[in-house]
């Protein structure tokens, strides 16, 4: 339907700005600072705005699972409220498909809503007076699908998230890995494609989410939506993502596959978040590879979607480069043994 | 120079409080000790005052013969709800009436509630008010309706329009602080005596607790249930009715109970203005003619209308078990069998005086109640009436005589209480409490002028004190305000004995409040028993406590004192012990491992814990306090309230509602200072 090159989302120059006559007043700020984002927002602080997104740019591609990470105040919610403008935006544009949506009537957004986008919530979100049924097919019933058709879409998604024969429940009757399951229920029952989730795991045990956060990899295997996702846990972000934003203070400080982050942090900022993180379980042999051809002569079979820590179990005792090779076997480059080591330990330099 | 180093230094340490007492201190003094030479200074002449009263009569008179036309047309339309619903209930047999309401209560709440309503209804009956409590059941169903649409569209409008919504809500506050008579008059005006006056009066009384709900209600659905309505695709009307109002269903519903509830005690307070054969009027008629007996048995009439109505209407609010629905029909079904096999048997309810034993019981042993405990009695009111309430109200200056107290009192003995007030407040000032001292000072000096011979610049001073310390100089600024509007209106007097009146009543509702919280908070057996005697308190419409106090202790203000602390004590009871009790375990536990003792926990961690929760308790109990004088007014105050009930018999819209303005002014400016106060504390413990 749309052109391949368009981007599902794309956000140019976004800013949300909290206060009376925020409008103007960033309008004003940037003038002052000539379009240097710093000095606006400083500029803006200092009047007694609240910059909580600060001149966000990005791009969310189609079928992309895009994570946005920060710990709490850094604008993360505030971030995806604007881009499914349930928070009105103060400057710059998002386009979804390719039509910005910044500023469009509010006629227009119900209709996005009611076919492209989809969300889900922290907190579920539930409506307390409706079954599960009618809960999920909510999003149908206000475009006035019949109670027939809304009942078979109903049956589709809850057996989609495995809620089977909890349709006459009501959200109380639930526990939370339940309602948040009703919650990615009722958010697909437009079949969106886009797909907005809002730390849809933090409010779980830490058993329920692990779970939940793998049947979202298998729906998303098959679904294949354009997601933007929030989260707070930097476990859940690598994970998860296909690409990771990492939010600080209302900027965007680094976007960049699981990989990027991990081994190539941009400030200490982003550091800290992967210190903990077993680096080696997440960056791929693709992001060690250089491009020579030469190499020694061992060959111990690594492909370039390989963890480190696999591919470093593969060449413990080896000192010469060896050749990888992409899915389909065919040699794209070598690792040299020493450089996986290197990468392993650059937080310790 | 180190003397007046060290003066400036102790200056410099002056708190708030102290300042604001010190310069309340200095006013009252100059004021007392220039009384010879510029009278002025303590009474406002009544040559400075302003004919207020008069021109907002002229400008309501006109202003209301204005929308006469219309609304006239408005009240001719409310007659025919209003003639329906009389003739339903009227003609309806009772056993169907029962029958019905019975079976509603099986269906709100089960066996109890249908208990309830088969007893309370038979109760009705027995009493021989049946027709009577018919004709108020009916301005209320009519009533209730209007007030329940007006309040939900206001309270919807202010949720969708923020700029509309802190209009409401001040709109609200004052409306709250009116107090009820005061409606009546310009309505009376508008529409003459008759039910209608009364309808309209319940309908504008009611509406604002539902308003109110709605908008707590609408304001509390959780953010993230309002987004998920937005991201579904919702139109803003689909959110709103198929989401949020659904969603906020239970906090409406306590609007719904309390809208019934405000009905139910406006209705019966209309009565006063008389015209229809309602069972307010059967209580007021009756207690006139001094028939306690019989007042007494209408008022429980009230009273069982109170409970059935409340406690139905308030299971609405909580979440519900689903009855079986074939027990309805069969109560139903009953009734019509009922009805139709005894229908020639079936007595005329209002001849019915199964009752009569009761109330010939209830007359002839409060007679004899009277005569056997007179003397006790009387010395109980006089002793009261003379040693506190009479000093409180003109000083001890003018109310201690050798009639009363055995001696006459002199300049003299001033002297010598104003010497001993500066002894004690000069030591208190040495053990470091200087602001405490000062106040003992200030408020021996009131006991000595008497509340109502206060110099007007001493109580503009203190008001202003209490309110800069309270809120600031916003709030100083604003009390002063108001006050003076009141000191120019002629209407400063008046003013000055409500505030007498309702103060000490209010003081007296803190102790025994208090107190009585207190017990209830440290002894949950004592709590059992005082529970339901609250729940039972805040039921009962303001007008049947006039009753009992009446029927022992006569008209007089020592009856009016009594009926405003038995209303007014409630708030203060529940509110100290839910402060009380409510102290976080952590807390609890912290104070037990360091090692105190009860006594210590209650005094070093519960009591300043819940010092806010007290105070908003305090506040309302003040304005329960309010809220009663003006209809203690009809068993004898003076001051305003007497003022607004007198202006309602003569139809004076200019006093009335001047008058109903200066009771709202004093009820505005002690909810605003109590509220500070209890801000600060809240505040100060970081909640």
């Amino acid at each position: 339907m749309t052109d391949a090159k368009t981007p599902a989302i794309a956000c140019r120059n976004l800013w949300q700005v909290f206060g009376q006559g925020a409008d103007k007043a960033l309008t004003d700020a940037l003038s002052r600072s000539g379009d240097d984002a710093a000095t606006a927002a400083t500029d803006l602080r200092e009047n007694g705005f609240i910059p909580a997104v600060q001149d966000a740019n990005f791009e969310v591609h189609e079928g992309e699972l895009f994570v946005i990470m920060g710990l709490s105040g850094s604008g993360k919610s505030t971030l995806i409220r604007c881009i499914s403008q349930l928070l009105p935006g103060t400057g710059g544009e998002i386009r979804v498909d390719g039509e910005n949506v910044m500023g469009a009537s509010k006629k227009a957004l119900t209709d996005l809503r009611r076919k492209k986008l989809g969300m889900v919530f922290q907190h579920f979100g539930l409506f307390p007076h409706m079954t599960v049924a009618e809960n999920v097919t909510y999003p149908l019933r206000v475009q006035g699908v019949g109670k027939k058709e809304r009942l078979a879409r109903a049956q589709e998604v809850i057996s989609l998230v495995g809620l089977e024969g909890r349709e006459d429940s009501f959200p109380r009757q639930l526990s939370g890995g339940q309602r948040q399951r009703v919650g990615i229920a009722r958010s697909l029952a437009v079949n969106p494609d886009i797909w907005f989730l809002d730390e849809p795991f933090s409010a779980l045990d830490p058993l329920i989410r692990r779970q939940l956060q793998d049947e979202f990899l298998r729906i998303q295997a098959t679904l294949k939506k354009s997601i933007v996702f929030i989260t707070h846990d930097i476990q859940e972000a690598l994970k998860l993502a296909d690409r990771i934003a990492i939010m600080r203070d209302g900027k965007i400080v680094q976007i960049g596959t699981p990989t990027d982050i991990v081994l190539r942090p941009v400030d200490d900022y982003v550091r800290e978040f992967s210190k903990d993180v077993a680096k080696g379980q997440h960056a791929k042999v693709a992001s060690v590879m250089r491009d020579e051809a030469e190499c020694g002569p061992d060959d111990p079979g690594l492909t370039t979607g390989m963890t480190l820590d696999a591919a470093l179990a593969h060449c413990m005792e080896l000192y010469e480069p060896v050749p990888v090779r992409d899915a389909s076997g065919k040699v794209v480059g070598t690792v040299h043994p020493s450089d996986l080591a290197a990468a392993l330990q650059v937080d310790e330099a | 120079m180190t003397a007046v180093a060290d003066i400036s230094a102790q200056q410099a340490r002056l708190t708030a409080g102290a300042q604001a007492a010190l310069i309340t201190v200095i006013v009252g003094a100059v004021c007392l000790a220039l009384e010879g030479e510029a009278p002025w200074l303590v009474k406002w002449p009544a040559a400075w005052e302003l004919p207020a009263t008069q021109w907002v009569g002229a400008f309501l008179d006109w202003f209301l013969n204005g929308i006469k036309p219309v609304m006239r047309v408005f009240s001719d339309l409310m007659t025919y709800p209003m003639d329906w619903a009389n003739f339903v209930l009227g003609k309806t047999p009772w056993p169907i009436l029962i029958g019905i309401v019975t079976a509603l209560g099986w269906y709100l709440g089960g066996l109890p509630m249908a208990a309830l309503g088969f007893l309370g209804l038979g109760f009705v009956l027995a009493s021989g008010y049946w027709a009577e409590s018919m004709n108020t059941l009916a301005l209320v169903a009519v009533s209730v309706p209007v007030a329940l649409i007006m309040g939900g569209a206001i309270g919807i409008l202010a949720n969708e329009v923020p700029r509309v919504k802190a209009f409401v809500q001040a709109l609200l506050d004052v409306m709250q602080t009116v107090p009820t008579f005061a409606y009546l008059t310009p309505l009376l005006l508008l529409f003459g005596f008759g039910p209608v006056v009364g309808l309209i009066a319940s309908a504008i009384y009611a509406a604002p607790p539902m308003a109110r709900n709605v908008m707590l209600g609408l304001e509390r659905v959780e953010p993230e249930i309002k987004e998920a309505a937005v991201m579904s695709g919702g139109t803003r009307f689909q959110q709103l009715f198929q989401v949020e109002i659904p969603a906020a269903t239970t906090q409406i519903m306590v609007g719904v109970n309390q809208c019934l509830m405000a009905a139910l005690s406006m209705v019966i307070i209309a009565a006063v203005i008389g015209g229809f054969n309602d069972i307010g009027w059967e209580v007021l008629l009756t207690m006139r003619k001094a028939q306690f007996g019989e007042s007494l048995t209408a008022g429980l009439v009230i009273v069982v209308f109170a409970v059935v109505i409340d406690r139905m209407s308030g299971t609405l609010a909580t979440e519900r078990k689903r009855y079986d629905r074939r027990v309805v029909w069969a109560i139903l079904g009953f009734a019509v069998l009922f009805t139709v096999a005894f229908w020639a048997l079936l007595p005329n309810p209002s001849e019915l005086t199964l009752l009569d034993p009761m109330t010939d019981a209830i007359d002839s042993g409060l007679t004899a109640f009277t005569q056997a405990n007179g003397p006790w009695l009387d010395a109980l009111k006089n002793n009261s009436l003379f040693y506190v309430l009479l000093p409180l109200r003109i000083g001890l200056d003018q109310a201690v005589l050798p009639y009363t107290w055995g001696f006459q009192w002199t300049p003299g003995m001033s002297y010598g209480l104003f010497a001993a007030g500066a002894v004690i407040a000069l030591l208190m000032a040495w053990r470091g409490h200087l602001t405490g001292g000062l106040i003992v000072l200030i408020l021996i000096g009131m006991l000595e002028t008497g509340i109502a011979n206060l110099p007007w610049p001493f109580v503009l001073t203190g008001a202003a004190a209490l309110g800069w310390v309270a809120g600031g100089w916003r709030l100083a600024a604003l009390s002063v305000g108001l006050l003076c509007t009141i000191l120019v209106s002629g209407l400063w007097e008046r003013a000055l004995l409500s505030l007498y009146l309702s103060g000490a009543a209010v003081f007296s509702c803190a102790v025994v409040g208090g107190l009585i919280g207190l017990a209830s908070a440290v002894w949950s057996p004592v709590w059992k028993v005082v529970r339901p005697i609250c729940d039972m308190l805040q039921t009962i419409p303001l007008f049947v406590f006039l009753i009992p106090v009446l029927m022992v202790f006569q008209i007089g203000e020592f009856s009016a004192f009594l009926a405003i602390c038995a209303y007014a004590v409630v708030p203060m009871i529940r509110y100290t012990r839910h402060g009380l009790v409510n102290t976080p375990d952590e807390m609890m536990e912290a104070a037990i491992s360091s090692g105190a003792t009860e006594w210590q926990i209650m005094r070093d961690v519960r009591a300043p814990y819940a010092a806010p929760t007290i105070l908003l308790g305090l506040n309302q109990t003040i304005l329960y306090a309010f809220a009663m004088l003006v209809i203690a007014a009809l068993i004898g105050t003076t001051g305003l309230g007497q003022s607004i009930y007198l202006a309602l018999g003569q139809a004076d819209v200019g006093l009335g509602i001047s008058a109903g303005a200066a009771m709202a002014i004093l009820a505005l400016i002690a909810d605003r200072m109590v509220q500070g106060f209890a801000e600060e504390r809240r505040k100060a413990l970081g909640l």
